[in-house]
């Protein structure tokens, strides 16, 4: 398992993450409004799944167990976390 | 005229009013955030598009603009009106090219002496804007993304060079891994992520699309990146950065700044009306620009702000007044009020054809309220009854023609053709394929169905799911293939057709088919089913499974599990749409999965019934079929009653029962029964009395009512009443 739910709170990201668990994060996250991420086991993730933790704005507890992840994307996604206003919400194109 | 061009046409106009829009209201608050943002998101998007139609002269004008829009966005100052103005013009040059493109089908040939100037245009209204005294600015503004770079602005890390890379949206369809790229960079100091799409959000972001910016800096010197990054080189913009030969750090900044400032505002205490609006505009920018050094753009805003009042005044305190405050330690203003955040109404893209169909339809009703006011005279007149009568019969069946063309008309308005999601896969697929080594073609038949917008809008993720999984697992490698003597190419064919309500598509693949044994051993392995159960299912309830969640799950990247993206995802997906999920294996020959889905969500047929003397509606999908059952044919089986149907059991419910009605004793003859599918399952309902099929509005339940179970609904009858429609998977349920 690289990702993991536990008592609702906790989304516990686990080994090497690949592209796919970007979605299940995702779902994770939109049905648990609450949980928090826990990296400390995370030695890699694919950009799949930073993509989804930047979007999200999730508190992330750390640091995670990969030095680029700790030393880079960590404090990175950290900044964008106090810069992100509240978005507005999305002007979804319509397609025909 | 070419399809894509159609649809760049549609978006490019909605774009082109969106900015209008957006600039409009700049131009009463030029200071307003939100608004400047929509622009450049509208400038982006239509460059974009510009550039998917290869409409060069296009892309490259609106790129110019896009260039202004960002560096206004960075430096945070209020729009100028020139360039306003000139923004607005770009938008009406592209709205005269797009009138051409309609046209005749092609791009204007005029189109890149036109996009000359107006680049020349948007660039002029800039550097006027920048009074020609600060070309440094202009520089950053072109290399805003520098500035974003959080060591960027302390020379003394060491950083040499600067990387922004914008990966491919499809870089996560390749395969691609674009931050493995930038962390195998030799001598990494920093990396700053952002969207490209700021208005992403966890509940519209597709998370198999690439929507990152990636900022970085490396000690490594230029050419080294270059070298390392060859592989993205269109994608990255990479910058040298100079070496400083001072280092001040940070303090040294703030103290510099200090002292800046304290001149500035020495200067501007200098007495004499002399050179006022010179020395307001140089210390003004001086101070602004000292500000954002420091990152503090709040203050900066402030700065210029008063800067113009000042100048407006013709007096420098407001000036002195907002620098000083900017000395005042941690003096960052309280973010500007929140402005109010405009919500995005659903649009829909009709074509005006049917909107005419409507107009003609609304003409004729009025013939028909006319005619029927005239009927009304005559009857007070007196005349005929027999010859009114005649007329109003006449009337109400031109009415009532009238009123079914016009539901048909309205339902067809929310009507897309499949094509609409259909065309994105082959290319998708092609990918999918080239990534897993296959080399597969992908058939669509019956584009041209047209289904609900709803729903058309709601199928592309479950069928992408459904397609992987074909090229993933259904289509064997190229080797197996040939050993099975098959084609090495893989053919999967996407066909959709309308059946009566149902609109039905079938992603058929000629592969292997589904290895039943490994879904009941993965099936096992996921405890999903006991042994003895999954030995005692029939092959189609073992292939079911695949359908259970938990089938298919992250850490399992098995043969059979795929990519996490399991097929519980695809099935609850077409359920919340109202439809169904089916799935026929054959060995050796292919799987075939099929999604039923209800043409519309807004009609539904109804067959009435009666019970204790009220009238309820049961959706005519789930009825099969309509029986007499003797009483003595009904046999108690537990605290439930069934009845045998064609040698199959099926268990009775009586209606008046479930819903709490007292059933009159006159009944108790034979049965009447309505054998209705719910979940998968058959049973009957026992009812009073059989009614008439009718295609209803539905409407749901709201407010107090709306957490009544069972009840899918309700509608008018002609009579007035209102006919409570029942939600028989609920009931059984």
């Amino acid at each position: 398992m690289t990702i993991a739910l536990h008592d609702d709170n906790t989304i516990r990201l686990i080994g090497a993450c690949p592209a796919e668990d970007g979605e299940t994060l995702l779902q994770y996250l939109l049905a648990n409004p609450k949980a928090e991420v826990d990296w400390r086991g995370c030695e890699s993730a694919h950009t799949a799944v930073i993509q989804v933790l930047l979007v999200s704005g999730r508190a992330l507890r750390g640091p995670a167990a990969g030095p680029f992840l700790e030393r880079f994307i960590g404090p990175a996604l950290a900044r964008s976390r106090r810069e992100v206003p509240p978005s507005p919400p999305g002007r979804k194109m319509r397609k025909r | 005229m070419n399809e894509f061009v159609e649809q760049f046409l549609l978006e490019s106009r909605e774009l082109v009013a969106q900015a209008t829009d957006d600039l409009m209201a700049l131009e009463d608050r030029p200071a307003d955030k939100e608004r400047l943002d929509g622009v450049f998101r509208a400038f982006h998007t239509l460059k974009g598009a510009a550039g998917i139609v290869e409409f060069a002269a296009m892309s490259r004008t609106l790129h110019a603009a896009e260039d202004i829009l960002s560096a206004l966005r960075a430096s945070r100052q209020p729009i100028s009106s020139n360039v306003l103005g000139e923004c607005l013009a770009c938008l009406d040059l592209t709205s005269r090219w797009l009138d051409a493109m309609q046209a005749s089908g092609e791009t204007p040939s005029a189109a890149d002496r036109d996009a000359d100037d107006m680049i020349a245009r948007l660039v002029g209204a800039m550097t006027t804007d920048e009074d020609d005294k600060s070309p440094a600015r202009t520089a950053a503004a072109r290399d805003d993304w520098l500035d974003r770079l959080p060591a960027a602005a302390s020379p003394s890390s060491g950083a040499l060079t600067a990387i922004r890379y914008v990966p491919d949206p499809d870089a996560f369809f390749r395969g691609e891994d674009p931050l493995s790229i930038i962390a195998s960079l030799p001598q990494l100091l920093a990396v700053e992520l952002a969207l490209t799409d700021q208005t992403l959000t966890p509940e519209t972001i597709d998370t198999f699309n690439c929507s990152l910016e990636i900022l970085a800096l490396t000690k490594a010197p230029t050419a080294e990146v270059q070298s390392a990054l060859r592989s993205i080189a269109e994608r990255t913009d990479i910058r040298p950065l100079a070496p400083s030969a001072a280092s001040p750090d940070s303090d040294d900044d703030l103290a510099q700044a200090t002292s800046l400032l304290e001149a500035q505002i020495a200067l501007l205490r200098v007495d004499g009306a002399d050179g006022l609006s010179g020395r307001l505009e140089s210390a003004g920018r001086t101070a602004a620009n000292a500000l954002l050094y420091l990152g503090r753009s709040g203050l900066a805003a402030a700065v210029e702000q008063a800067m113009t009042t000042s100048r407006s005044q013709r007096n420098a305190a407001s000036l002195i007044a907002a620098i000083e405050q900017a000395l005042t330690p941690e003096a960052e203003p309280p973010p500007a009020p929140g402005t109010a955040v405009p919500v995005a109404s659903r649009a829909l893209r009709v074509d005006m054809d049917r909107i005419d169909a409507l107009v003609k339809l609304t003409g004729e009703l009025i013939v028909v309220k006319n005619a029927i006011g005239h009927a009304a005279k005559r009857i007070a007149g007196d005349e005929d009854p027999a010859a009114i009568a005649s007329i109003l019969r006449d009337q109400h069946a031109l009415f009532d023609r009238l009123a079914n063309e016009l539901q048909g008309a309205v339902l067809r308005i929310r009507v897309l053709p499949l094509r609409t999601v259909f065309r994105r896969f082959p290319r998708l697929v092609r990918e999918i394929a080239g990534n897993v080594g296959k080399s597969i073609r992908l058939i669509t038949e019956g584009e041209a169905t047209e289904a609900d917008a709803t729903i058309v809008d709601a199928l592309f993720e479950p069928l992408l799911h459904v397609l992987r999984n074909a090229v993933d697992h259904g289509i064997e490698t190229p080797e197996q293939r040939a050993s099975a003597g098959k084609p090495a190419m893989g053919t999967i064919v996407l066909h959709g057709r309308r059946e009566a309500d149902t609109v039905r598509i079938e992603i058929e693949d000629d592969g292997g088919g589904i290895d039943v044994d490994r879904v009941r051993a993965v099936a096992a392995a996921h405890g999903l089913a006991s042994e003895q159960a999954l030995a005692a299912m029939t092959e189609a309830e073992a292939v079911e499974l695949i359908f259970a969640p938990g089938f298919s799950t992250a850490a399992t990247v098995s043969d059979l599990s795929g990519r996490g993206v399991g097929m519980d995802s695809v099935r609850a997906a077409v359920e919340r749409l109202g439809g169904t999920v089916t799935l026929r294996s054959r060995a050796g020959t292919g799987t075939t999965v099929t999604l039923s889905l209800p043409f519309s969500l807004m009609m539904t047929r109804v067959m009435t019934v009666e019970v204790a003397g009220q009238a309820f509606g049961l959706p005519l999908d789930t009825v099969l079929e309509t029986t007499i059952v003797a009483r003595d044919m009904i046999v108690p089986i537990g605290s439930g009653r069934a009845f045998v149907l064609r040698d199959r059991t099926i268990p009775l419910v009586d209606l008046a029962d479930t819903l709490g009605l007292a059933r009159d004793a006159s009944s108790r003859e034979a049965a009447k029964v309505v054998v209705v599918s719910a979940a998968g399952q058959i049973g009957g309902l026992e009812v009073d009395r059989l009614g008439e099929r009718l295609d209803v509005m539905l409407k749901p339940m709201e407010g107090l009512l709306g957490c009544m179970t069972s009840v899918a609904g309700t509608t008018l009858l002609g009579d007035g009443r209102i006919l409570v429609v029942l939600d028989v998977q609920e009931m059984f349920g």
